[in-house]
C-alpha cells in the first residue's frame, strides 16, 4: 500500500493526478435522481472495447482473402483454442451493441435529454448510430459465407434506386459491376480501420460535450424540470448536491455492465448461433443464391419497407427522410416541457414510430 | 477492530473474485495465441536415394526443422540439421567446395558438419538415417 501511495504521489508530483481525479471523477456530480438509463452509454462503451478487443484477436488468424477468408473463419472456430470463444463474442457482441443503442436512444428520447442544449450530444450520437449500422453491415460480409455474399449483395443494390448516380454508386461501393474479391477488400478496409478510428473519434466528440454541458437531469423525480439555458451564453449544467461520479455512480455503471455480461455470455454460451441462418455456414457461392435471404434484424424494417413501396426510389426517400427526421429532432422539438407524460402529442408520436419499427421488422422476418 | 475484520475479509473475497475473473478471461486469450503445434506429425522423413545424387544435397523438413541430406563425392550419405548452431540460420550447401556456409553470418562447415571457420560453436546435429529397398528413412 505504502508503494502504491508512492507511485500516486510521484505521478502527482509531475501531473497533479489528484487534482484531474477530484475535479472529474469524485467532484463530478451527477443529479440525485439519476436512474440506470444513464448507464447505457458506459455499457456501450464497453462493448467496443470488447469489440475491438475481440477483433484484433480475430485479426491474427483471419484471411480477407476470397479464397480464403470462409476457411479461415472456420479454422478460427474448429482449430484455435477458444477460437469460438473470440468469434462468438465479436459475432454476439455486435448485434448486442445494435440492441443497446437503441435503448441508449430511446432512454434518451423518453427523457427528452436530446433537447437544447444538448442538440450536438444527439447529433455526434446519432452519427454514431450509422457508423455502428455501417460496421455491422462491413462486417457482416468477410466470413465469406453465402448469407455474407447475399446480404452484401441486396444491401448494396439498393443504393441502385437513387436517381443518375445510383448504377454508379453500386459499382463504387463493390469494386466491381458485382460483389466479387474486391468487395472483401474494401469492407474489410472499412471494417477494420477506417469506421472503428471514426467511431473511437465521435464517441471522444460525444463524451466531451457530455462533459461540457454536463449531464441532464431526468424529468421525474425529486427535482424540478424546467429547463432554464436561454441559448445565449455557454452554461454547464451543474448539480450541487447531487451524487459523485466516482465511486457512486461509477458502481452503478460497473453492476449495469455486469447485467450486460451476464445476458451477453447466456447468449454465447447457450444460444451461440442465435444471429445465424443456415446460410452462414456455407462458403459464398456467386452463382447460386440462397432461397429467403434476410438482413441482420436491425435492418428489416429498412428491408421491408424497401419491399412495401413499388418503387425502390419512393421507398429509400422515405427512409432517408425518417432518419433525417430523427437527426434533426432536436431543432424540430423547440419545447422546454421534458415530462413525457406532459407531452402527450410527443409520446404518441414516439410510441407510435417504435410500435412501427417493430412491425416492420417482424413483418420483413415473416415475409 | 471486528467490523475491520470483515472489511479485510470482504476486500479479500473480492480481490480473489476479481483475480479468478481476470485469470477465466486471459486464459481462453494465451490459448487463442500460443502457436499451434506443427502438423507434422511423423518423427520420421522417407527420402528415396535417387533424390540425393553424388555431390548433391537434399534439404527437407524435419520435425518443424530444416534438415539436409548430403552425399559426398565419393558415395558418403550424411543427414544433418540445417539449423546453424551460432544464431539459427539455415545453412546453404556450396556444391563447388564440399561444404556448408552460414549465410548469415559467415559459419562455414565442412560436408560432416564440423566447423571449419566463423562463429559456430558447436558442429551441426548429426541425425540417424537408414537406407532399405532405396528409400532413405530419415529419424
Amino acid at each position: 500500500m505504502a508503494l502504491l501511495k508512492r507511485l500516486i504521489d510521484w505521478i502527482d508530483v509531475r501531473i497533479g493526478a489528484r487534482e484531474v481525479v477530484a475535479k472529474e471523477l469524485t467532484g463530478y456530480l451527477l443529479p440525485r435522481n439519476i436512474n440506470t438509463w444513464y448507464s447505457m452509454g458506459s455499457i456501450l462503451l464497453f462493448i467496443f472495447v470488447l469489440q475491438v478487443v475481440t477483433g484484433i484477436l480475430l485479426l491474427i488468424y483471419y484471411v480477407p482473402d476470397a479464397d480464403k477468408a470462409f476457411k479461415s473463419v472456420t479454422y478460427i472456430m474448429n482449430e484455435v483454442p477458444f477460437g469460438w470463444l473470440i468469434r462468438m463474442c465479436h459475432v454476439v457482441g455486435s448485434s448486442m451493441m445494435v440492441l443497446v443503442l437503441l435503448f441508449h436512444m430511446i432512454s434518451v428520447l423518453f427523457m427528452n435529454s436530446y433537447k437544447s442544449p444538448r442538440e450536438m450530444n444527439w447529433l455526434t450520437g446519432f452519427i454514431l448510430f450509422t457508423l455502428v449500422q455501417g460496421i455491422s453491415l462491413t462486417g457482416y460480409l468477410l466470413p465469406w459465407s453465402q448469407l455474407s455474399f447475399w446480404a452484401t449483395t441486396v444491401a448494396t443494390n439498393s443504393a441502385n434506386a437513387i436517381p443518375v448516380v445510383g448504377p454508379y454508386l453500386v459499382e463504387f461501393l463493390r469494386g466491381g459491376k458485382l460483389v466479387g474479391p474486391p468487395t472483401l477488400g474494401r469492407f474489410f478496409a472499412l471494417h477494420v480501420a477506417l469506421i472503428p478510428l471514426g467511431i473511437a473519434a465521435v464517441v471522444g466528440a460525444h463524451l466531451f460535450f457530455l462533459q461540457r454541458t454536463g449531464v441532464s437531469t431526468p424529468p421525474f423525480g425529486l427535482k424540478d424540470t424546467t429547463n432554464r439555458w436561454k441559448g445565449d451564453g455557454y452554461s454547464y449544467e451543474s448539480h450541487p448536491g447531487g451524487i459523485p461520479f466516482f465511486p457512486n455512480y461509477a458502481l452503478e455503471d460497473l453492476r449495469s455492465i455486469f447485467i450486460y455480461l451476464a445476458c451477453f455470455l447466456a447468449v454465447v454460451y447457450f444460444d451461440p448461433y442465435l444471429f445465424f441462418t443456415r446460410d452462414s455456414f456455407i462458403p459464398a457461392n456467386p452463382l447460386q443464391t440462397p432461397a429467403h435471404i434476410k438482413p441482420e434484424w436491425y435492418f428489416l424494417a429498412n428491408y421491408q419497407t424497401l419491399k412495401i413501396f413499388p418503387s425502390e426510389f419512393i421507398g429509400l426517400a422515405v427512409q432517408g427522410a425518417g432518419m433525417t427526421f430523427l437527426a434533426l429532432l432536436p431543432f424540430i422539438d423547440r419545447t422546454k416541457e421534458r415530462h413525457p407524460l406532459k407531452r402527450p402529442l410527443f409520446m404518441i408520436c414516439a410510441i407510435g414510430g417504435i410500435m412501427l419499427w417493430i412491425g416492420l421488422s417482424v413483418w420483413g422476418h415473416y415475409s | 477492530m471486528e467490523s475491520n475484520g470483515r472489511r479485510t475479509f470482504l476486500g479479500l473475497c473480492l480481490g480473489g473474485l476479481a483475480a479468478a475473473a481476470a485469470a477465466v478471461t486471459a486464459w481462453p486469450v494465451y490459448r487463442y495465441l500460443a502457436p499451434r503445434p506443427a502438423k507434422t506429425t511423423a518423427a520420421k522423413v522417407d527420402i528415396p536415394e535417387k533424390d540425393v545424387p553424388e555431390g548433391e544435397a537434399k534439404f527437407f523438413d524435419f520435425g518443424g526443422a530444416s534438415a539436409v541430406l548430403v552425399r559426398k563425392r565419393g558415395g558418403d550419405l550424411i543427414a544433418l540439421s540445417a539449423v546453424c548452431t551460432h544464431l539459427g540460420c539455415i545453412v546453404q550447401w556450396e556444391k563447388n567446395k564440399q561444404d556448408f556456409l552460414c549465410p548469415c553470418h559467415g559459419g562455414l562447415y565442412t560436408a560432416e558438419g564440423a566447423v571449419i571457420s566463423g562463429p559456430p560453436p558447436k558442429p551441426l546435429t548429426k541425425l540417424p538415417f537408414t537406407v532399405t529397398n532405396g528409400i532413405i528413412t530419415v529419424g
